[in-house]
């Protein structure tokens, strides 16, 4: 007891004389500690050396539990005994024979020691029964693979005294110095001697070195002198190999005989004979390599299972040749040869340009027929083709051309419409800007650039009046107020528009209707102001008045004096108003003229665009207006804007308004004649384009026949075809019927105005060259 | 939410085209071997509808190539084949280089993959049909090269494999009696057969040396070749199997040799009883020659008696035999205004027969291939020629009694030279033409046989005979169109009204002009054919009728031309109205002058070209009716329909000039002829 406290103060002195016996003795008490502490604490101290030496330990109990099962108890404490002795009499080689003799029961003793394994019960018999405890198999228990070396290398573990700890391991973690006992403790623990106790530290790891049996046993047999090798028999038996005794495979110890070096005569002989023979050629060294004839023209049945492919849309086979003609024959009809024209151009012409790659040539007999040149060409290029042209679906124009052309009706059935001039009325100088046919269908009246007005009888063409309206205006409108019982002819030159009764051409009781008709306003004028009286007095846009005696006599009655020139007259159809339209007037641009209460009133205070013509609806209250690029309807009744078409012209010349009502053709003077169904959109529903020049003036034929007509500035008329049913369904049809030529262009204007007959479908047309003309 | 915006040629059509560097990238593989692999394969470049979309924006001139089409052919087995190739002959570019032929030889030998193509056939051509379809282009292709000499691009032995494989592909033509038409064109003979319903054209060239220099790349010839004579080894093994004949067969080198070509094969049939039923003029050679040639002397003998009466009567006698055979009967319509509907032609073994009865010889100047080819498809058994034509005739004595028809393309002798002395000498009696000729033999000009072929009937031998002017050979497969020339139909009844009478009177001046300078050389007759030709007709004609109208009119009639506007249809109609009662009108007085004067007026008989200008005259008008009623209605179409129109008319026009062309010809010759008869 006491020896020990005084050991631990030897740890910390440095002592090492003393030490290296005390540290032995320490590390043989220790021992056991370690292996206990194993189980329960795990401080960084355990070492896979003393873990097996745990589990031998416990195998040792194991094993021992039956043999010394009843002598255990008191023999262990002589043991224990003796080894105490042992122990201080520190006789190192006694303790080792003590080890040699009783290794097995000192195991025992050793591992009675390490006591809390177990529990000692009674059994049944009323025996000692040993109760161990469980082995709890955690992961650490089993540290078998874990290296515990001392990594300090080769130097003396003296260098370590001072520090706690006597090296590292493997993971660099300190390898603490064991703890060295209470000397008691170390006293009783050297009893029990470790197993291969040697009493020795391995300098390596600094613990105690130990000694397995088989050192020991070959340490014994060292100091014995024998054998190290275990089981080595130092005389054998004796194996008579070479005896007297024949066997079935002898071993022969007989030199190689001489011929097994030298070379067979007998083979030089044969391969002399082969030498020869193929010297003669009897022999052929080696096969000729024959010409192999390759089978890979092996034909079987490829389409044995054949299974059509369904057709793919996106391949496109290749186009075969055409066959030939009759031109490729050797000996084709005569007519097929060229003659010299085509023939010259044949060979002059680009191969590529060429219609055909051969000359067709005519050969009397077949033996004369000479061989193609191009033939390998030709092929190659198809093969060319054949890989290299793309491919492009096209689709065959078999469309019968017949069936394109629109079905119209036969041109008899149109019948009748005007085709050859009937007449031609010629006036005295200038061109004719206007003509009108009045309702009656008798005369014509038409106005001129020479100012005057001129009524002619239709059929003859004899002039029967005129009036010259003005000196240096032209007569730009003139227009027949449209009832048959009066007779009244608006005409405008200038600013003035004239309101005409040409009495000596009509009977007396027309002429008064005529006049009643035109004086019935003058009343009306008169007691208009007062309304105006209140304010300011506005500048009437119109004025009416009496143009004055020398007009009065020729029949012109009533002069209305408008604020800018009046290029366009149209009449209501019950003959009461009139519009005319002066495009350069803007805001007063358009007037409309009661003719009963001698007014002039402007429905527009202000106008887009510059308004062209303006025409009545002939049956509603309706009012066109055509500016340069849009035609406009207003409501007269509720006054507002009813549609607003656009014909997609740049410069309207003249509209006129079917009689139906409910289509307008328009005449432009970009070269368009445009057909409006006001029923289907506001755009044109067909657009014409027939001439050359600027359409001049458009007219639809008022007398129920279903004709239209346009004059232009290429001096012809068109006449059309153009039906409108009521079935709203079906839309009009419009068949071009007639080109009428006969008027000259002047200063490239052709002919300028146009007019129907009320009922006949004869229409009369003003030129440009001087000539009014009839056609019928 | 808007989705993600999409990135610029990553689908549609960019995706769908592949330019055809990228492909050869793509596929890693030489141009050249691209191009082998297309041929092969039978892929083609395509025309995307969009050229900018699919080249993303540039507008350069590019092949594209469908990128499935590219894609599929990734996994084509012949593609590790080329690249194997390809090593191999680095390989032997390596041996070579170190001098070491024999490993470069053995290389070649043992390591160079050979291409197999079966799997592509079967690709291509998924049913037989399909193949037989394609076989145009392969029979052309081969019969050439079976034609052309063998040169460094073209081996020998390729030259071989096609005649061998054309060769056995005519066999089958004439065992099945296949052959349907035929055609002796400038560029060599075309052939058509029918074989399991498809009509395959082929074209074999005449034996003449080909001229191949210039551009001519034999590489992809070659490679078209290879592709064509593996599909043709097939389809003869199928057409062959499907007779019940061997396939391969038997093949005679030494007849080859000596030029036996049909000869050097003999078919086999599938089992050995039926030996003799296949090919009969070489089991009768293997027999004995000269025992059958005997055999078949007596066998054709009343055919040689009454050998013209039974052409003649041939048809006829056809008729009544089959009256109630199991064919199909003609149908006639009993009335003309009937729909004609399309027969079944005549059945295969009538034309089958059509040379059978006979035996032919062949002078030696003729071409012996198609002639016997054309000769036994169409039943003849018995064919023989000059014995320097070749081996495998029938016979080669050309005075042989059995000959019936002996095809001659040379003419008679003029001066009856005598026969040459040694004939005499010679033991049998020799009939040499043209020194002498056999009676009751047939001798014809080799047009014959195939203008009696492309009829389906036998033609007059005497028009066809030697040294005589031969009809002119037509093609089989031009169909009349309505409107377009015939030249089998007489001339008046393919004319349209007028037209006749417009060629007279041009021919006419013509012909005044002719007569004017007829002794001038042949630059004259020049002439007045170009301005023949460049003579609209109706045209010129129009203006000097119009001559007497007043000028409104006249300037009117000259902006006709003009596009946009269109003419009155009445007034030309009122004119001429005018102009004929005008003429009615002067008529009637002066027959009314003579019923006053008391005489007797005279009728005078208007000529005949007065009579042919009135007839032309009145068509020309209504033509031109015709024309403003058709102006009138284009003016109401719209744009679009007209220029379709315009393009349909295009065509049209073109045909309908050709053949009014080929018309004015005819009629022109016809006059010639006949002014030639008469003078």
């Amino acid at each position: 007891m006491s020896v020990n406290p005084r050991k631990r103060k030897v740890v910390t002195m440095p002592a090492p004389a003393e030490s290296d016996s005390d540290e032995e003795l320490a590390n043989g008490l220790l021992e056991g500690i370690l292996s206990h502490s194993e189980d329960e604490s795990e401080d960084g101290m355990e070492e896979a050396d003393d873990d097996t030496d745990a589990s031998s330990v416990i195998e040792g109990l194991s094993d021992g539990d039956e043999e010394d099962a009843e002598e255990s108890g008191d023999e262990a404490e002589e043991i224990r005994q003796q080894l105490r002795l042992l122990n201080t009499s520190d006789g190192s080689l006694q303790r080792k024979v003590d080890t040699e003799n009783g290794a097995d029961g000192e195991l025992d003793e050793q591992d009675e020691s390490l006591k809390p394994n177990y529990t000692v019960t009674t059994d049944a018999h009323g025996q000692v029964r040993y109760l161990y405890k469980e082995i709890d198999p955690v992961y650490e228990s089993d540290d078998s693979d874990a290296e515990a070396a001392n990594t300090i290398g080769d130097i003396p573990l003296s260098f370590y005294d001072e520090y706690p700890h006597i090296g590292y391991d493997i993971n660099g973690k300190k390898i603490m110095r064991p703890a060295k006992g209470e000397a008691l403790d170390a006293l009783l623990d050297s009893i029990d001697i470790p197993k291969g106790w040697t009493g020795l530290t391995d300098p390596q790891t600094g613990k105690p070195l130990n000694l397995s049996d088989e050192e020991l046993n070959v340490l014994k047999r060292l100091t014995r002198n024998e054998v190290v090798e275990d089981g080595y028999d130092p005389y054998p038996e004796m194996v008579a190999y070479f005896s007297g005794r024949l066997e079935v495979m002898p071993l022969s110890a007989a030199p190689e005989p001489k011929r097994r070096f030298i070379p067979s005569k007998h083979e030089a002989k044969r391969v002399m004979k082969i030498v020869k023979a193929i010297r003669e050629g009897r022999i052929q060294p080696y096969k000729p390599p024959e010409e192999q004839e390759e089978d890979e023209l092996v034909h079987y049945d490829v389409w044995a299972d054949e299974k059509p492919r369904p057709e793919h849309s996106m391949h496109i086979p290749a186009p075969k040749l055409p066959p030939p003609g009759y031109e490729a024959s050797y000996h084709p009809p005569p007519e097929y040869l060229p003659d010299k024209a085509e023939q010259d151009a044949w060979l002059q012409a680009d191969e590529e340009d060429r219609e055909r790659e051969f000359l067709p040539k005519s050969y009397e007999a077949l033996r004369k027929v000479p061989g193609y040149e191009t033939f390998v060409k030709e092929r190659f290029e198809r093969s060319l083709d054949l890989y290299l042209a793309p491919r492009v679906r096209r689709n065959r124009l078999n469309i019968d051309p017949e069936s394109l052309l629109p079905k119209l009706p036969d041109p008899e059935d149109l019948k009748p419409f005007p085709t050859t001039c009937a007449a031609i009325f010629r006036g005295k100088e200038g061109r004719f800007r206007c003509v009108s046919v009045d309702p009656q269908g008798i005369f014509v009246a038409s106005g001129g650039d020479d100012g005057y007005v001129r009524i002619w009888e239709l059929l003859t063409g004899r002039q029967v009046w005129n009036a010259r309206l003005s000196e240096e205006e032209a007569v730009d409108a003139v227009q027949w107020r449209p009832t048959k019982d009066a007779s009244v002819l608006a005409a405008a030159a200038g600013e003035h528009v004239y309101l005409i009764v040409p009495f000596t051409i009509l009977s007396p009781d027309v002429e008064q209707a005529s006049r009643d008709v035109l004086d019935a306003g003058w009343g009306y004028a008169a007691s208009k102001p007062t309304t105006a009286t209140n304010g300011e007095v506005p500048k009437p846009p119109g004025k009416w008045s009496r143009p004055g005696s020398r007009f009065e006599n020729k029949g012109i009655l009533v002069q209305i004096e408008v604020r800018s020139a009046v290029k366009v007259i149209n009449w209501h159809r019950r003959g009461d108003y009139f519009a005319t339209v002066s495009p350069r007037g803007q805001s007063t641009a358009v007037a409309i003229h009661t003719v009963s209460k001698h007014l002039t009133q402007l429905p527009f205070r202000r106008l887009k665009g510059i308004a062209q013509t303006a025409q009545f609806h002939p049956s509603k209250a309706i009012f066109f207006v055509a500016t340069r690029n849009t035609i406009r309807s207003y409501d007269l009744a509720k006054q507002e804007l009813v549609k607003i078409l656009q014909p997609g012209a740049k410069w309207i010349s003249s509209i006129d308004v079917h009689p139906g009502g409910d289509n307008i053709i328009v005449g432009t003077y970009d070269k368009r004649l445009l057909w409006h169904d006001l029923d289907l959109s506001n755009k044109p529903y067909k657009t014409l384009r027939f001439h050359k020049e600027a359409i001049r003036a458009v007219k639809f034929h008022q007398g129920g026949l279903p004709l239209f007509a346009d004059a232009s500035d290429d001096g012809s008329l068109q006449i059309f075809h153009g039906k409108v049913v009521d079935d709203l369904m079906e839309n009009a049809t419009i068949v071009p019927l007639k080109v009428l030529r006969g008027h000259r262009v002047k200063n490239r204007l052709g002919v300028m105005g146009l007019d129907w007959h009320p009922r006949e479908p004869w229409c009369v047309s003003a030129g440009a060259d001087g000539t009014l003309r009839l056609w019928n | 939410m808007a989705g993600r915006s999409k990135k610029k040629g990553t689908s549609g059509a960019a995706k769908n085209y592949i330019t055809r560097t990228r492909a050869v990238k793509k596929l890693q593989i030489s141009l050249p071997d691209f191009r082998r692999l297309c041929i092969f394969k039978g892929i083609y470049p395509r025309e995307p509808r969009n050229k900018k979309k699919v080249s993303k924006g540039s507008t350069a001139a590019t092949t594209f190539y469908y990128t499935k089409d590219i894609q599929y052919l990734l996994h084509e087995p012949l593609l590790a084949k080329f690249r194997e190739h390809k090593s191999v002959a680095k390989k032997i570019g390596r041996a070579l280089g170190r001098g070491e032929a024999g490993d470069a030889a053995r290389l070649e030998k043992n390591l160079m993959p050979k291409v197999k193509l079966d799997h592509i056939i079967k690709e291509r051509y998924p049913t037989f049909v399909d193949a037989l379809r394609d076989l145009d282009d392969a029979l052309s292709m081969l019969f050439l090269f079976a034609n052309l000499p063998s040169s460094e691009h073209i081996p020998a032995k390729t030259i071989a494999l096609c005649q061998r494989l054309t060769r056995e592909f005519e066999h089958y033509v004439i065992t099945s009696h296949a052959l349907r038409k035929s055609f002796l064109s400038i560029k060599g003979i075309y052939y058509q057969a029918t074989i399991q319903g498809q009509d395959i054209l082929w074209l074999v060239p005449y034996r003449f040396v080909q001229r191949t220099g210039g551009d001519i790349d034999f590489r992809i010839m070659g490679t078209f070749v290879e592709f064509y004579t593996t599909l043709l080894g097939f389809v003869n093994y199928r057409l062959y199997t499907s007779v019940g004949l061997v396939y391969p067969p038997k093949f005679n080198a030494k007849s080859d040799e000596q030029g036996g070509e049909l000869a050097a094969f003999q078919l086999e049939g599938k089992a050995n009883a039926t030996n003799g039923a296949t090919n009969g003029h070489d089991d009768d050679m293997a027999i004995n020659p000269e025992a059958q040639a005997m055999a078949d002397r007596i066998a054709a003998m009343p055919d040689v008696d009454d050998e013209e009466e039974q052409v003649m009567t041939d048809v006829a006698a056809d008729d009544e035999e089959d009256q109630n055979t199991e064919g199909i009967d003609k149908f006639e319509p009993t009335a003309p205004d009937a729909d004609i509907l399309p027969q079944p032609q005549a059945s295969s073994s009538e034309v089958a027969s059509l040379f059978a009865p006979f035996t032919f010889y062949l002078s030696r100047e003729t071409p012996r291939a198609s002639l016997e080819f054309i000769l036994k498809s169409f039943g003849c058994k018995r064919v023989g020629w000059d014995s320097i034509l070749g081996d495998g005739a029938f016979t080669t004595n050309e005075s042989d009694p059995a000959i019936t028809h002996q095809i001659i393309d040379r003419p008679p002798l003029e001066n009856g030279a005598p026969a040459p002395r040694e004939a005499e000498n010679g033991s049998s009696p020799t009939a040499q033409w043209p020194h002498s000729t056999m009676p009751g033999r047939t001798y014809v000009q080799p047009q014959w046989v195939w203008d009696c072929l492309n009829q389906g009937r036998l033609l007059r031998p005497d028009l066809y005979a030697p040294g005589a002017e031969l009809p002119p050979h037509l093609s089989p497969w031009v169909k009349p169109k309505k409107g377009e020339y015939d030249p089998n139909l007489p001339l008046e009844a393919q004319q349209p009204d007028g037209e006749a009478e417009a060629f007279e009177e041009m021919a006419d001046e013509d012909e005044d002009a002719f007569e004017a300078d007829d002794d001038d050389d042949d630059a004259n007759m020049d002439a007045v054919t170009d301005r023949e030709g460049s003579v609209e007709v109706g045209e010129g004609m129009d203006i000097a009728s119009n001559d007497d109208e007043d000028d409104d009119e006249d300037s009117e009639s000259d902006a006709d031309g003009g596009a946009d506007d269109f003419d009155g249809f009445e007034d030309s109609d009122a004119e001429s109205d005018v102009s004929e009662g005008e003429a009615a009108r002067l008529q009637h007085q002066r027959e009314l002058e003579a019923e006053a004067t008391g005489k007797k007026i005279e009728v005078k008989a208007p000529t005949k070209q007065e009579q042919n200008a009135a007839i032309r005259k009145k068509f020309d008008k209504k033509k031109r009716q015709e024309e403003e009623e058709r102006d009138r209605q284009k003016m109401m179409l719209s744009n679009k329909k007209r220029k379709l129109l315009k393009r349909i008319e295009y065509g049209e026009n073109k045909r309908d000039t050709e053949s009014e062309n080929l018309r004015r010809k005819r009629a022109r010759l016809e006059k010639a002829k006949a002014a030639a008869e008469r003078g």
